[in-house]
């Protein structure tokens, strides 16, 4: 029903109890096109997972926490940082061991020399692994030899320091 | 237009908006609090992403997230622990070592989540979890670290 007040020529819109009414629909698309734009901002992936790591009360010894528990010679891991590059970089063993190349070899060395039921092999699971990366190594390749450790499935891993 | 049926024209039908208006501007403010309280705990950086990882994924446990941002040619610009920066420097671990600490006396099971990004050098990370190892001494508990990786699918 519309109106006309005097000296105006603007329609005035009443409803039928005489309320006025304020167009919504503006509103509502600017309100979607911020959700619509928070939605797609919003990065839900979760893509991050954890190793859990028990720091030993002397950091990367490998020597048992128990004091009346033998201590075994930990296998020792180097890790060095030869260049830019994720494949730029070297392994060595500590020990009589055939030095591996990539973290292939020494996954499978590890592998192999886990003992299993069979009663083969050389290492229990809980056998001290240490992961003795040099100062000026990446922290990717560290992270790569001490999850080739536990990929093999030993328990006992542990960071050397520097120092 | 009125008819015998329905004298008074046909029934109009309106909807209520402002139940549905309030609900979308909820969750606008959700989203909104959940981005800033994402970007406060995970700084962005490249993680290590090792191959075929035997990770598991984050369990609903107390942590705290530290973060080692990365400044140029694998040095560390600064270590984010919440909102709180400390240098990489030796009166900076000292002062991350007591904030630990003080984070370990608080809750003795707190689990401390490491993030540093790919290119730092281990001499860099090596100081970060020697302070969490003497904070967690000092607070008499065990030093229980979570080391943060980006898995690859």
């Amino acid at each position: 029903m519309a109106a006309r007040t005097a000296g105006s020529s603007r329609t005035i819109r009443r409803g039928p109890g005489g309320t006025l009414g304020v167009n919504m629909t503006p509103m509502i698309d600017v309100v979607f096109l911020l959700l619509i734009y928070f939605m797609v901002a919003t990065d839900f992936v979760v893509t991050e997972e954890i190793y859990r790591l028990d720091l030993p009360q002397r950091l990367g010894s490998g020597a048992p926490d128990d004091p009346f528990e033998l201590e075994r010679d930990p296998v020792r891991i180097g890790v060095h940082t030869t260049g830019p590059e994720p494949e730029d970089y070297a392994l060595d063993l500590t020990g009589p061991w055939p030095q591996p190349t990539t973290f292939e070899e020494l996954l499978a060395f590890l592998q192999r020399n886990l003992i299993r039921d069979e009663g083969s092999g050389l290492f229990p699971r809980d056998h001290p692994i240490l992961v003795a990366p040099d100062p000026d190594t990446g922290w990717e390749h560290a992270v790569e030899a001490f999850s080739t450790a536990v990929r093999a499935g030993y328990v006992n891993v542990q960071f050397v320091p520097t120092s | 237009m009125r008819s015998v049926v329905h004298p008074r024209g046909p029934a109009s039908v309106t909807a209520n908006l402002t139940p549905m208006i309030d609900m979308t501007f909820l969750l606008i403010v959700f989203f909104v609090l959940v981005s800033q309280i994402t970007d406060r705990q995970r700084v962005r950086m490249d993680l290590p992403r090792p191959r075929d990882p035997a990770t598991m994924r984050q369990r609903d446990e107390q942590r705290t997230v530290i973060n080692v941002v990365p400044a140029e040619d694998g040095a560390v610009a600064a270590i984010r622990v919440g909102g709180d920066d400390f240098p990489a420097d030796p009166d900076g671990f000292a002062s991350l070592r007591q904030e630990l600490e003080r984070q370990y006396r608080e809750n003795p099971a707190v689990r401390m989540n490491l993030r540093a990004d790919r290119r730092i050098r281990y001499r860099s990370i090596e100081p970060v979890m020697r302070s969490v190892t003497e904070a967690a001494q000092a607070a008499g508990v065990l030093p229980r670290v979570n080391l943060v990786v980006e898995r690859k699918d």
